[in-house]
């Protein structure tokens, strides 16, 4: 007879006191004895729907089945083996809609801990230096991948394990794409991006930062130069709600506010020179992951925050665990409203003009479509404004690639993950628009063995 | 290792011009572009004009103003640059224009003065005309090295105590009165290319403008420096930083250079205080 264990072995966190003062992470992570704990809870169920319900099918019952016997460099390498960034995935999958989602103990009581077992085997493996081991059989054929990210990062691992040359071009200076510059220390340590992001060079992957295809080297110029070229350049470019009052001082783009504080390290002015003026008083605009991520950064330098969302709590994005720490942290939640105007004295932004909305009928997504309600526009005073209503492809690369297909958003078309250029090949939020970190892991995952299908036709 | 600082010399007091080891921009950058320099691993990422990529190494105007650039102002010859990353934003199209003018009033603007003038005049039909205007004698540079490159030459100062006393906009008023003026680039103070617009437009002359918005990556990833052209958001990164100076909305770009005024004091303050 297993027994049933209904409740999570919970994993310790910060006070939300000590939070609201710092950027540490929040969660402080499992115990050796703790991990165990929650790894002897899994039913170790034979269909294993939580391997079927992840982007990558991490062998999720292998290395818990391994974790809870305490062989935790056999359970980590059980991971590694599907994906190369257990320190970072563990930390930001949404793992309620993937393998925990899919938990046969999630119906009798908490779903195992799949995440939070993930990351404490990466950090495991960080803290004691060890390391997949693998021969690589050298091929002479080379391929360009266009951005760190982490698609970037699976394509790159898995071609060098092919045995072919890799080389990542990266345009910022630092590696990683949107877990640099965009995932805020709180809640995924930088540390942890550049620990695991260390791997590839050790394996021999050459990245090579501060190059922007298209300015100072060019698409051509790489087609010349290798025999296949991967695109993972992401979804950078931010979306504007398009309304009055965005030239304002005070007015943001998530994304401006995130690369400051992420990138930029503006939270640890003056050791860091970047500069962020955040108000007293910081209306969000959105309620997914880089919503939460803006506003928890905001909260940190002592400001009042409040999310404007179209929708209500529960048709929220973003994970279960930012939510629930946003909440937790004081955050405040406004329900069905949408701005309309972002109103200025002296060129500051001093407030903005909201209308309620109602639910509607299901739209395209599922969710209820967001109505406006006529006439119930009012106006609440806020001193920043900070839009996190979703990105999109830079069309700083796509307008080098003209022959590339892409709609009319700027996303790269595919077919099967194969551009319309040959040996041109894209994956991760420049071909979905925007999705998760975990997706475009599997993305980039594909691509390598399309690549490598593909070089080895020729 | 990279961005060895090969020259650094004084232009006037306030203003100073570094020759940095940069091949791969160096390699690429064409007039119109600029470089992103960060001086170390914990500086910001500032946008900077380039006067000369040649030989691998690239040379940026640069004046006294933030934290940055002061701090930078100390580095010497030998020392070593975090990154000078680029080229960014989009080059200008090197044609024949007829007669063309160039002009400065501020350092960045000098420094493409020359690159402009240096890649125009190669283009046949081109009649190369610089202009550069300074608040004093003591706070001039570069009149030799434009005459060398132009077809001709026009220095103006604040207080007349050389060449022309005035502004560069009065001599392009004159130009303009004769017909001698196809199309004008400028580069400088942003409050003055206001009356620059209204002078050009009034004598249907076309104008384009660099604009320095405040940037962060320069790659068109953070909107930081969005400038309305016509009534639509553009990002100065990478859809200029030249726009049509008949179109740029200067009140709204005019507040946002001022976003960090009050930080951008205290950093300064705070580097003195360290020092």
């Amino acid at each position: 007879m297993v027994k049933i264990i209904k409740n999570r072995v919970r994993m310790p966190e910060l006070s939300v006191e000590e939070r609201t003062k710092t950027f540490n992470e929040v969660p402080l992570g499992y115990s050796e004895e703790q991990a165990i704990k929650e790894a002897k809870r899994c039913l170790q169920c034979k269909d294993s729907p939580c391997t079927k319900n992840c982007p990558v099918n991490v062998d999720v019952n292998g290395f818990i089945n391994e974790l809870a016997k305490g062989n935790f460099k056999e359970a980590f390498l059980k991971i590694k083996k599907d994906n190369p960034i257990p320190a970072i995935a563990g930390r930001v999958c949404p793992q309620e809609n993937q393998c925990e989602g899919a938990c046969t103990m999630g119906k009798a009581g908490d779903a195992i801990n799949i995440g939070k077992l993930e990351s404490f085997l990466g950090d495991w493996a960080m803290e004691k230096g060890i390391r997949e081991d693998f021969a690589i059989k050298e091929k002479d054929q080379k391929v360009a991948i266009i951005g760190s990210g982490p698609s970037g990062i699976s394509c790159a691992v898995d071609l060098r394990k092919y045995g072919y040359k890799v080389t990542i071009f990266e345009a910022l200076h630092k590696a990683g794409g949107v877990l640099q510059y965009g995932i805020p220390e709180f809640r995924l340590p930088k540390k942890v991006v550049d620990e695991e992001l260390s791997y590839l060079k050790e394996i021999g992957v050459d990245i090579r930062l501060n190059n922007i295809v298209g300015q100072n080297l060019s698409f051509d110029e790489l087609r010349d130069g290798y025999d296949a070229i991967y695109i993972g350049t992401g979804a950078g470019a931010p979306f504007f709600v398009g309304i009055e009052g965005e030239e304002l001082n005070g007015v943001y783009s998530a994304n401006e506010f995130l690369i400051r504080t992420n990138l930029m390290k503006a939270y640890k002015f003056p050791e860091y020179d970047t500069l962020l003026f955040v108000g007293k008083k910081v209306g969000v605009i959105g309620a997914g992951n880089v919503a939460m991520d803006s506003a928890r950064s905001a909260l940190r330098s002592g400001a009042e925050v409040y999310i404007l969302y179209r929708r209500t709590k529960e048709h929220s994005p973003a994970r279960e665990e930012e939510l629930r720490h946003a909440l937790e942290e004081g955050i405040h939640f406004m329900e069905l409203v949408a701005p309309t105007k972002i109103l200025g004295e002296n060129g500051w932004v001093k407030g903005i003009e909201l209308v309620k909305m109602k639910l509607g009928e299901p739209d395209k997504s599922g969710r209820p479509r967001p109505e406006k309600i006529k006439g119930s526009e009012f106006i609440m005073d806020l001193d920043t404004v900070v839009e996190a209503i979703g990105t999109r492809p830079n069309r700083l690369f796509l307008r080098t690639v003209p022959e590339l297909k892409t709609t009319s958003r700027g996303i790269i078309e595919v077919d099967e993950k194969l551009g319309n250029i040959e040996g041109v090949y894209a994956g991760g939020d420049a071909i979905s628009g925007g999705a998760t970190v975990i997706q475009a892991l599997g993305e980039g995952r594909k691509a390598a063995k399309s690549i490598h299908d593909y070089l080895c036709a020729r | 290792m990279e961005h060895e600082i090969i020259r650094k010399e004084d232009l006037n007091p306030k203003d100073y011009l570094i020759e940095v080891k940069a091949p791969m921009v160096a390699k690429k950058i064409q007039p119109g572009q600029f470089v992103v320099l960060m001086t170390h691993p914990k500086g910001e990422r500032i946008p900077m004009s380039v006067q000369k990529a040649e030989n691998g190494n690239v040379t940026m105007f640069i004046k006294k103003l933030g934290k940055t650039s002061v701090e930078l102002y100390t580095y010497k010859v030998g020392d070593h640059l975090e990154n000078v990353i680029g080229p960014m934003g989009n080059p200008v199209e090197i044609k024949k224009y007829g007669n063309v003018a160039i002009c400065s009033d501020l350092v960045c603007g000098h420094a493409e003065n020359y690159a402009l003038c240096k890649a125009l005049r190669q283009v046949d039909g081109n009649h190369v005309i610089s202009m550069q205007t300074f608040p004093s004698k003591d706070m001039m540079y570069l009149e030799e090295e434009l005459r060398g490159v132009s077809d001709e030459y026009y220095i103006t100062l604040e207080d007349g105590s050389y060449g022309i006393k005035g502004h560069y906009r009065d001599v392009l008023e004159k130009l303009m009165k004769k017909g001698k003026i196809d199309m004008v680039f400028a580069g400088g103070q942003t409050d003055g290319y206001v009356p620059l617009a209204e002078l050009t437009k009034s004598y249907n002359v076309p104008t384009m403008v660099t604009l320095r918005p405040i940037m962060v990556d320069a790659t068109g990833m953070c909107g930081s420096c969005r400038v309305f052209i016509d009534g639509e958001m553009k990002l100065a990164c990478i859809d200029g930083p030249m726009f049509d100076a008949h179109k740029v909305n200067f009140k709204e770009l005019l507040n946002r250079v001022k976003l960090f005024k009050k930080q951008e004091a205290i950093a300064l303050e705070n580097y003195n205080k360290m020092r």
